[in-house]
């Protein structure tokens, strides 16, 4: 693709810099409905993401139309847009760092095996699903590969490339009791080349969750010792690495500002970002162009760094981190890849044997709404199981449970052993909470 | 944007290895964005969004693909990939396409084209100051969003359909800090309406200084006490809770699969009799309005419950097909990028005639959830959550103080069960509805409602 004529366009009106980033992504999706095909959908896709300097502001645009107009049309927009931004800050296109790390976590193999071959599998499971147990009455599987190019060119010559690849099962069942109590159950399995995909581990999993769940009901409301899964970890721990963005912090929206070197959990929470890993997710660059780098967040529960995008690195007079990635709005914020919580030495079934008399939460719903970022607060539709004796117990469903997610992070007693890289591209474990507010009766 | 006999040799192509229906969605959406934080225009953006979709059903089995290349030769291949998921006889050909007149309802007064840039900015740096009512607002984001989406339908039963969404936005956040800690509060007012929906039909400094109100007083809220307790569910986004807990399972995507506690159950009682609720996507200007639905259809008001017994489901034509049921101009999607299916448009439960005080006063200990966040269900078991903004305890007939952190938890069928009263003032609230078929915006609404029971979830012991 020939993208000269933008910078050249871009000459012409008296942009000073701009930047562009291009994606790419071609991808094939279907789902099983009793054993047949229900949707199938292939996808070819095109976006061009702009931002340019005019009179030393930024201005954006985005277009999925690629032709001979887009060039002017780009250019224009961002000139128009960028003579109304007011940003007291003067923009900043990225030159370039002196050095990029690039791991080819590419794997073309998954697109010989024909598409047949993907559905014999996806049947597979459903049939065994339904063979696992009677009381699971409806299955739903899904698949999706997609493969994404992105590239991101600007006026200083920079010109960096990555190219990914991933392909999901998605594996659910529902599960009916003597009580017609319905309980859902599924699972996320994923990778970028298809021979690593495990049928008979993903059927069991599903069954296992679906049937264990049969016959929950919501337990006594007070405090429990509590083991939250690995899953509901990292979704909570996603929450509070909005507050280590620079950017949360310069907008007054962080509990952690001028908590760098203090104990802002406890010190067995070690937390990394590890865009360098090489997994699918794998980024050398953010989308800045500034490279990126593996780095500790909290050591020991000690925060040691925030995360930065060029803007607020400037306005803090430090390096940029290679945490700004952009919306769709073409703007960065500040955000991050691979985020990996270390593991600590007791399995699961340890900590359930430290706890003795407890809950085990395994899922949280509600998170977009019952979780203020900001403030730490949360109260969660959940659901999972009592410790009992030191082993996994009653199913419990329709519990709340509340905290403060700040206060919840000091709390933490143990970390698991039972690290996996989970669908959100968080590397996790389960953790061990002394406290937990749980109500239910 | 292209051509009826572009679109016949494209559909003809789809229809040759014994697809009985296909369908392109051709669409070009702009966008422009204005974000203003704490005073200071951070970003304008515009975008175009630019492709097209292709449908090919048989039976019960559906095949969909998008591109961005609308070209002769784009469209082709994308429609000569699709059709190798067949490997039938042809059945059919293309019908003839006439264009099916279409009738605009929702035409903005003041278009956002006609306004400048500048004087949008200028106007939300006045609704932004509004906010600014006491020194604890540390942070206020005051967003714009306008799009214009133009659709352009072709099927082989020989329809080609023509129409244009115009919406618009607001987002007001205000952030309120003291030394005990942060709160947030947010509205997002919007319309299939032009700036006269802000500049005449609100009073948007009126709703922002609101906004800001809810942020400082949820700073001196305590943690809300946990139990089952009754609730006065306020009015607006209260409504949230029929959306989540009722709306999701009314929909033919799950219905049809047996998927749905609420699948089966036409003409019996599912809510309590003082229960009304409809779907109306013929409201003029409504955000979650429409001429036609995504697949060229009629939009029409669809009474979903009357006096507590289920009337109808919301139907898209595919789902309908498996269920047998017509569908109920209730297909929606995104964007090309998206399949379409039965979604909601305007969701809300119809007023009753309590008034907003014999509700308080009729509760001896309670909440008074007056503004509901987000939530979420299942749709296979009905389990709901979701989250209140802000909240308030009732003691003794009164509200008395605020509490901060409740959710309330339970069942789509037990909750409709125990509405018990059901308010005069009914209100509508706009919100951005995640499923299947991407994001799209709707209405929720509902007057203020009062439930017997229900379980309240926080961190403030139990009572």
């Amino acid at each position: 693709m020939k993208y000269d004529i933008y910078f050249q366009e871009a000459k012409k009106i008296g942009l000073e810099a701009l930047e562009l980033a291009s994606t790419s992504a071609s991808s094939l999706s279907f789902s099983l409905f009793h054993g047949e095909i229900e949707n199938y959908t292939v996808a070819k896709s095109f976006s061009l993401t702009a931002r340019g300097i005019y009179h030393g502001k930024f201005g954006y645009a985005v277009s999925e139309k690629n032709d001979n107009t887009t060039p002017k049309y780009i250019v224009e927009q961002i000139k128009e847009n960028a003579l109304v931004n007011e940003t007291k800050e003067s923009a900043e296109i990225f030159k370039g760092s002196q050095k990029y790390t690039n791991k080819n976590v590419y794997d073309s193999s998954y697109l010989k095996i024909p598409v047949e071959h993907k559905i014999a599998l996806a049947k597979e499971m459903e049939k065994a699903l339904r063979e696992a147990d009677k009381r699971i009455y409806e299955v739903e599987i899904s698949y999706s590969e997609e493969e994404e190019e992105i590239r991101l060119m600007n006026s200083y010559g920079l010109n960096l490339k990555s190219k990914t690849n991933i392909l999901y099962y998605y594996v659910s069942a529902v599960a009916t009791d003597e009580n017609e109590e319905t309980k859902t159950g599924y699972k996320i399995s994923f990778s970028n080349n298809f021979e690593t995909f495990n049928p008979k581990a993903i059927v069991n999993e599903v069954v296992e969750k679906t049937i264990s769940q049969l016959n929950g009901k919501p337990c006594k409301s007070k405090k429990y010792k509590a083991i939250l899964d690995k899953s509901v970890t990292a979704s909570l721990l996603n929450f509070f690495l909005q507050s280590v963005s620079s950017e949360a912090i310069h907008k007054n929206s962080s509990m952690l500002a001028g908590k760098l070197n203090t104990l802002v959990a406890s010190k067995k929470i070690t937390l990394e970002e590890r865009p360098l890993s090489k997994n699918m997710f794998f980024r050398g660059f953010d989308d800045e162009g500034v490279a990126t780098f593996n780095k500790k967040i909290i050591d020991k529960g000690v925060l040691k760094t925030y995360l930065y995008d060029l803007k607020n690195a400037r306005m803090d007079k430090v390096e940029p981190t290679g945490n700004g990635y952009k919306g769709s709005d073409g703007k960065a914020h500040v955000s991050y890849v691979n985020p990996y919580l270390k593991p600590g030495k007791n399995s699961l079934e340890q900590l359930f044997e430290m706890v003795n008399e407890g809950i085990y939460i395994t899922t949280v719903q509600g998170l977009h709404a019952g979780i203020n970022a900001q403030s730490g607060n949360f109260s969660l539709q959940a659901a999972g199981y009592l410790i009992e004796n030191g082993k996994r117990g009653q199913a419990v469903t329709l519990i709340t449970i509340a905290g403060n997610l700040f206060e919840m992070l000091k709390d933490v007693k143990e970390v698991g052993s039972d690290s996996e890289l989970l669908s959100n591209g968080f590397t996790c474990s389960s953790i061990y909470l002394k406290n937990l507010a749980v109500s239910g009766n | 944007m292209i051509s009826k006999n572009l679109a016949q040799l494209v559909l003809n192509e789809c229809l040759s290895t014994g697809a009985e229906f296909a369908e392109i969605f051709l669409e070009e959406t702009e966008e422009e964005k204005i974000s203003l934080d704490s005073s200071i225009v951070e970003t304008v953006s515009s975008s175009l969004n630019y492709g097209a979709g292709i449908r090919l059903i048989s039976g019960l089995q559906s095949v969909y693909g998008h591109t961005n290349n609308i070209s002769k030769k784009g469209l082709l291949d994308l429609a000569s990939m699709l059709k190798q998921s067949f490997a039938k006889e042809r059945i059919r050909y293309c019908s003839p396409i006439a264009k099916v007149r279409v009738i605009a309802k929702h035409k903005p007064e003041i278009s956002y084209q006609e306004i400048s840039k500048e004087e949008k900015i200028k106007f939300c740096k006045k609704i932004e100051k509004s906010m600014h009512i006491d020194k604890r607002i540390v942070r206020t984001v005051v967003g714009l969003l306008d799009t214009t989406q133009k659709v352009q339908i072709f099927n082989s039963e020989g329809k080609e359909i023509c129409d244009t969404r115009v919406r618009g936005r607001m987002s007001l956040l205000a952030v309120a800090k003291d030394e005990k800690g942060i709160e947030t509060s947010f509205q997002g007012p919007g319309a299939q309406k032009g700036m006269e929906f802000f500049y005449k039909e609100n009073d948007m400094e009126e709703i922002a200084r609101g906004v800001a109100e809810s942020a400082l007083t949820m700073l001196n809220a305590k943690e809300c006490p946990s139990g089952k307790m009754p609730v006065v569910i306020g009015n607006g986004f209260g409504g949230v809770i029929f959306h989540e807990a009722c709306g999701h399972s009314l929909e033919a995507s799950s219905v049809s699969k047996n998927l749905s506690v609420f699948a089966n159950k036409l003409g019996e009682q599912i809510a309590s009799p003082c229960v009304n609720a409809v779907d109306d996507g013929t409201i003029k200007g409504g955000w979650g309005s429409g001429n036609v639905d995504d697949e060229g259809y009629p939009c029409q008001r669809n009474v979903l419950i009357k006096n507590g017994i289920l009337t109808s489901y919301m139907v898209d034509s595919f789902n309908g097909k498996r269920m047998s049921a017509k569908q109920t101009g209730s297909s929606r999607r995104e964007s090309y990028r998206y399949e379409p299916t039965s979604r909601m448009t305007n969701t809300f439960i119809l007023p009753g005639k309590n008034t907003f005080d014999e509700m308080i006063s009729s509760i001896k200990y309670g909440l008074y959830a007056k503004s509901m966040g987000g939530g979420s269900v299942n749709p296979a078991t009905g389990e709901f959550n979701f989250a209140c903004n802000e909240a308030y305890m009732i003691e003794d007939g009164k509200i008395t103080y605020p509490v901060k952190g409740a959710t309330l938890i339970g069942s789509g069928k037990d909750i409709l069960m125990k509405i018990d009263m059901i308010g005069n003032d009914l209100k509508r609230a706009q919100g951005m509805c995640g499923a299947s078929s991407g994001s799209i915006p709707v209405d929720v609404g509902q007057p203020t409602l009062r439930v017997s029971e229900i379980t309240v979830g926080g961190s403030g012991g139990k009572n």
